[in-house]
Formats: C-alpha cells, sequence, structure tokens
C-alpha cells in the first residue's frame, strides 16, 4: 500500500497546521491522506459490516467512493478550496457506491456548500462546514437509524460547534477526530444489532478513519502502517495457533503500562525484529502485547517491554507442545473429506456424532448437526456449504421436517443446490454410497434418489404419550418400533419391539441389517439384541455402529 | 404465501410482507418516501395512512416479488441507493420470514429537492 500514493515532497503535514487556513491544495492533501489511510484499514471495516445488511462491503465501498473524490481532484491545481470542495462532491457523487458511500457523498456535498466560493477556510468556517455536512447527510433519509455513521457525523458537528467563536485554527480537528473515536465506540450502545455481533459501526469507524487520516499527515504521523492497537477486549489470542511459522516456537504474552506515551510505530518495529504474529492491545492505558518469538530469544520481549514502563504480567507458552495437544484434539475431531474446486459437495444432516463420522468417512464434505425435535434453520444449512470452494452442492436432509428447510437453503444461495429428499439417516446413508464428486450434478442427484428406495429404515424410540395409530396401540414409556416413518408395532422392552419391527420389514430380499444405537442405549445391550437377531436370521450380515444420536435408541438400515 | 409444518399450515399475507418492505425501504439511506402507484391509490392510501404505501408484493411461480416505487434526495446517486435499498429490502424479509426472495424491483418515481447546489 502507499505505493501508488506520493506526497509532494515539499509538503510535510505539519506545515498545514502552523497556517491558520486551508487553501484547495491543502484540503487535496488531505483528501489524499484519508483516503490513504482509509486503504490501510480497509479489511478492518469490511470485517466490521454487519448492518444493514451484513455483506462485509463498507470498507471497499468507502474506499472506492473516496478514489473516485480524489480522482477528481487529482490533478488540479485550483487554490480556490470552495470550487476544489465541490470538485471532490462531485468525484464523490459519481463514484458513490453503496450506502456508506452515498452518505460520504452527501457529507461532501455539505461540506462543499458549505464552503461555497470560499478562497480559504479557517477554523471557523471548518466547524459551519461540518454542521452542514451533517444536516445535508441527515436529509437524505426519512427515517435516520442512529448508532451508524449519521451519528458519528452528527457527534462531530456538535463537537466542532462548541469551538464556535474561540477563535479557533484548524487544530480543532484534533478534537474531532477524539470525538469521532468516542461516537464509534458508542454506536453499539444506539443500535442493538451492532451489541449483539460486538462490533462497531462499519461505516462510523470508516468516517473516523478519514478524519485520523487527515489528523495523522497533519502531526506528521505514517499513513502505511497496519500498526493498529485494538481495544483489549477484541483481541483474539485463541486463533493465533494456526499461524505458527517454524522456528516461531514461544508465544510470549506480556501486560504493562507505558510509563511515557508509547510510540507505537517504534513499539512494532522493534518487536518485528524479534518475532512475528504481533498483537498490541489496549485499555485503561494498560498495554497487552503478544508475539512469536524462537526459543532463544523467549525473554527478549519481556526485557525490551520492561524498559518501556511497568510490566504487570508475562505469559510464555512452547507453542510446539500446544500444537501436539491440538494435534491430540483434532484425532477425535471429524475428517471430513477436502472438497477440490468445482467438485460436487454432499451435506449431510445428521443427528448423533457417531453418525456424522460415518458420514464423514463416506465422503460428506460437512455435516449440520440435526434431526428430530432439533431441525437446523435454513440459513445454518446456508453456512454449511457457503464456505466451500465449490458451487455444486448436494444436500442430504435425512429427516422429512428438514427436507423443506434445505430446499429453502437451495433456493437461496447463488450455487447450484440439488436436494436428495432423504427421510431418514439410512436413507441418506445408501445415497452417498453412489457419491462421485467429479460427476455431473444432475445425473448424480437422480442417481441418489434412486438409492433412496433401496433401503428399509427402521427406528426405535420410546413414546411420549399415550396414542393409537394404524392399529397399533401405544401407551406412554413403551417402546414403539417405526418402519419408514410409520408406526408397526410397539412393545414393553427394546428387543422386542426390534423383532417385531424386523418381521414387518421385508427381510426376505435384503442380506444385511445395519444397527446404529443412539446415546441412550449402551454397547453391551446392543451386543446382546445382535446376538439374538444372528439367530433368528441367520443368513442376514449383521452390523454395528455407534450413531450418538439422541431420542433413538436404534436406527435401523435394511439393504 | 404458506408454509406448511407438522402442527398446520402457516399463512403470510401480502400485506404482512409489503408492511416489512415498507419500513426496510423507509430506513434505507437516500430514500425519502414511497410513492403510490397510480394516483386513485395514492390518494386512497395518503387517506388511510396505509403502511404498504408504495410495495408490491406477488407470489407468483414459487417465489416472492416485490416491486418498490420510491422517492430519492436529489443530489445523491440513484444508482447506488436503489441497489442498496433493494439490497436492505431483500435482506430484512428474508430474515423476518425466512424465505426466499425472488426479486426485488425497484422504481424511481421522483426526486425530492431538499437543496439546489
Amino acid at each position: 500500500m502507499g505505493a501508488d500514493v506520493q506526497f509532494p515532497a515539499m509538503t510535510d503535514g505539519r506545515e498545514i497546521i502552523k497556517k491558520s487556513t486551508l487553501d484547495g491544495q491543502g484540503l487535496k492533501i488531505l483528501v489524499e491522506a484519508g483516503l490513504t489511510w482509509l486503504k490501510a484499514n480497509q479489511q478492518l471495516v469490511n470485517s466490521l459490516n454487519v448492518f444493514p445488511v451484513p455483506d462485509g462491503d463498507t470498507g471497499t465501498n468507502m474506499v472506492l467512493t473516496m478514489q473516485a473524490a480524489y480522482g477528481e481532484i487529482v490533478q488540479s491545481t485550483e487554490s480556490n478550496i470552495g470550487k476544489m470542495a465541490h470538485a471532490i462532491a462531485h468525484g464523490a457523487l459519481m463514484g458513490a457506491r453503496g450506502n456508506s458511500g452515498v452518505i460520504l457523498s452527501q457529507l461532501w456535498r455539505g461540506f462543499a456548500r458549505a464552503l461555497d466560493n470560499l478562497p480559504e477556510m479557517n477554523g471557523e468556517t471548518l466547524i459551519n462546514a461540518l454542521t452542514e455536512c451533517k444536516n445535508t447527510a441527515y436529509k437524505g433519509v426519512v427515517r435516520p437509524v442512529e448508532g451508524t455513521i449519521l451519528t458519528v457525523a452528527k457527534d462531530v458537528a456538535a463537537a466542532a460547534d462548541k469551538f464556535r467563536g474561540k477563535d479557533v485554527t484548524l487544530d480543532v480537528l484534533e478534537a474531532i477526530v477524539v470525538e469521532a473515536e468516542r461516537s464509534v465506540e458508542n454506536t453499539p450502545n444506539l443500535l442493538p444489532i451492532l451489541k449483539q455481533a460486538g462490533v462497531v459501526d462499519s461505516g462510523g469507524k470508516g468516517l473516523f478513519i478519514i478524519l485520523e487520516g487527515m489528523l495523522r499527515f497533519i502531526k506528521g504521523m505514517p499513513l502505511e502502517t497496519t500498526a493498529v492497537v485494538q481495544p483489549l477486549s477484541q483481541m483474539e489470542l485463541d486463533g493465533a495457533m494456526e499461524e505458527v511459522e517454524p522456528g516461531q516456537d514461544y508465544e510470549v504474552v506480556v501486560d504493562f503500562r507505558p510509563n511515557n506515551n508509547l510510540d507505537l510505530e517504534k513499539f512494532y518495529s522493534d518487536l518485528s525484529d524479534m518475532g512475528t504474529s504481533i498483537q498490541v492491545g489496549e485499555g485503561d492505558g494498560m498495554y497487552r502485547m503478544h508475539i512469536h518469538v524462537p526459543t532463544d530469544k523467549r525473554y527478549e520481549p519481556i526485557e525490551y517491554t520492561m524498559g518501556l514502563g511497568t510490566v504487570t504480567k508475562v505469559a510464555i507458552e512452547n507453542l510446539l507442545a500446544q500444537m501436539e495437544d491440538q494435534k491430540g484434539k483434532s484425532d477425535e475431531k471429524i475428517n471430513f473429506t477436502p472438497i477440490e474446486a468445482g467438485q460436487i459437495a454432499v451435506i449431510a444432516v445428521s443427528p448423533g456424532m457417531g453418525l456424522s463420522r460415518i458420514f464423514a468417512s463416506l465422503g460428506v464434505a460437512a455435516v449440520v448437526e440435526g434431526g428430530q425435535t432439533m431441525n437446523p434453520s435454513t440459513e445454518e444449512i446456508i453456512h454449511s456449504f457457503e464456505n466451500l470452494p465449490t458451487d455444486r452442492v448436494i444436500l442430504l436432509p435425512n429427516n422429512k421436517n428438514i427436507i423443506l428447510a434445505a430446499q429453502n437453503a437451495a433456493q437461496m444461495t447463488v450455487k447450484k443446490v440439488a436436494v436428495i429428499p432423504t427421510k431418514t439417516v439410512p436413507q441418506g446413508l445408501n445415497a452417498m454410497l453412489r457419491h462421485d464428486p467429479d460427476g455431473d450434478l444432475a445425473e448424480l442427484a437422480s442417481e441418489m434418489e434412486s438409492a433412496i428406495s433401496e433401503v428399509e429404515t427402521g427406528e426405535i424410540t420410546t413414546a411420549t404419550r399415550s396414542v393409537e395409530i394404524n392399529g397399533v396401540d401405544v401407551q406412554q414409556g413403551e417402546v414403539i418400533a417405526l418402519l419408514n416413518g410409520a408406526l408397526v408395532a410397539s412393545a414393553k422392552d427394546i428387543q422386542s419391539a426390534c423383532m417385531e419391527l424386523l418381521k414387518k420389514a421385508d427381510t426376505a430380499d435384503r442380506e444385511r441389517i445395519t444397527l446404529f444405537y443412539g446415546e441412550n442405549y449402551s454397547r453391551q445391550e446392543v451386543n446382546k439384541l445382535s446376538d439374538e437377531i444372528r439367530k433368528v436370521y441367520p443368513r442376514h450380515e449383521i452390523e454395528l455402529h455407534e450413531g450418538g444420536q439422541p431420542h433413538y435408541q436404534l436406527i435401523l438400515s435394511i439393504e | 404465501m404458506n408454509d406448511s409444518n407438522q402442527m398446520g399450515n402457516i399463512f403470510i399475507s401480502h400485506r404482512a410482507i409489503a408492511s416489512i418492505a415498507h419500513q426496510a425501504a423507509l430506513g434505507s439511506y437516500g430514500v425519502v418516501g414511497l410513492a403510490a402507484k397510480s394516483l386513485v391509490e395514492g390518494f386512497a392510501q395518503v387517506l388511510v395512512k396505509d403502511p404498504t404505501l408504495g410495495v408490491e408484493v406477488d407470489f407468483a411461480n414459487d417465489g416472492i416479488t416485490i416491486d418498490l416505487f420510491i422517492v430519492i434526495e436529489y443530489g445523491t446517486r440513484i444508482k447506488s441507493v436503489a441497489s442498496s435499498v433493494a439490497d436492505t429490502v431483500r435482506y430484512q424479509v428474508e430474515k423476518t420470514l425466512g424465505l426466499p426472495v425472488k426479486s426485488v424491483n425497484v422504481h424511481v418515481r421522483g426526486l425530492r429537492i431538499s437543496n439546489l447546489d
């Protein structure tokens, strides 16, 4: 970043503030500074975007809008600040992208109108201009939502207004930036959706960054660094695990209170000589520094920070040991088949850990937890395949109540999604046996659909109420057997229910019976049961698997 | 539009969806009002403060189609405002109903001029 932006050699930002007024060329340089700093922080702003539509593009939209504004004036030698402001407003209007971009262009429009045709701007005109910015921006909407960029513009105007008549110079900008930051931090208190997501408003943050960029330039601070201090509460150190580079074996975290004002740029550059994965957080004057360093340098960051202030807490951890721990754990985790770009990914809804593992071993790309009485939402289903590197997806709902949600998910995404209407887990497993990741989506879908009818599904569960269905009388607490979703038998215990079920099923034409036992049924019991089944059906192959599903003691697949 | 579950059916009317869309559109930046599709309809709707003014909802062919008739603030970039309002309305309706919206058509009925530059 920054290579494409070149400040004229003669301009040191600090020269600007010494003068009491700003002309067109001065404004041009400030716009450039704001844009440069916004670009450096573009991804940060994108990551905050949850309102009004969480599509993560606020930072990009604001950069493009500012870029268009700057593009309009980059060749201009105009010294009249009013004319320059009108050109900026015109550029911003033409290039406005997204909500935040449109609001930003309105702010510039108000700014230009206030400066009208003035040759230069002083403190007083700046205050007027900020008020006009706010007024113009608020005119653009009938029902302004507070806790957004609009609120930040309003707070900034109000803060500037306090200096009215006090014979201020342009250093009022310092107070403006301070207020903008406070206002941004306050946005979650005004807009609940931000609080829920644990972020500040993205557009407001973007506006603050533009203003801050201007101030940084005036103070002679660099604009291309990413040395940003985040609030302590937002520091995420858990995720740092994946970023371990070879040789950086130790993680060092130091909490400290600096004696003097901390020179962040120097702090960052000194740290980067020692190690990698540097993060700095700040809260209430306390700083937390996080770094990964090689074994022989593990005490260096601590001694270095001791020279800067009072160290209150130090944590050193051997990452190699941690990594091994992590590896041990991931063995317990399910290993899904990685999907290559363009392949067909299958997503299965699975009610239990054991069944998920079986689906994974058959090659599904992901599972969504869900089943009887715990239907996943359309959003959860979409979320499961959204980030896969392919646009061809097959969904196995494996429950008749989830088919609709799966179909909704298929319609709501831009990816090509086929829903196989599997009503039970065995149907889903059987369909999965036909999977061919490189096949044709429509062909594979019809192939899988035909596999559904080749398996019969038995389910054993406990009745939650007394009822009579299909001529079967059931008392609450009795064990019931369902064959392909229909109630076929009730009994006092699981074994007799299971035998009754197999009797009703079309076992003569089938060769294999697979039992998936649930979380409320033990391995010993199922072993005993399978011995009984073997006695009655000696010619059938009997298989046992841990399904881990709730509610159902047994799910049987008869194929 | 209806949606069935184990217990029965859920019916959602055009007007209910139109109200959600109307509210979402009014909160979207750059939109300063909604306009009636026709003059006669306009009089009637203004008289009773219709919460669905300027919104048409259609369920044809298995998907929700929403038409918005809006007035935009003069001096904003119309294309950006229109696509923002379409995005916002689509997102709010889908989030509230949990059903997909097939398309949102935006008809810019006029501009309101607050200030001439």
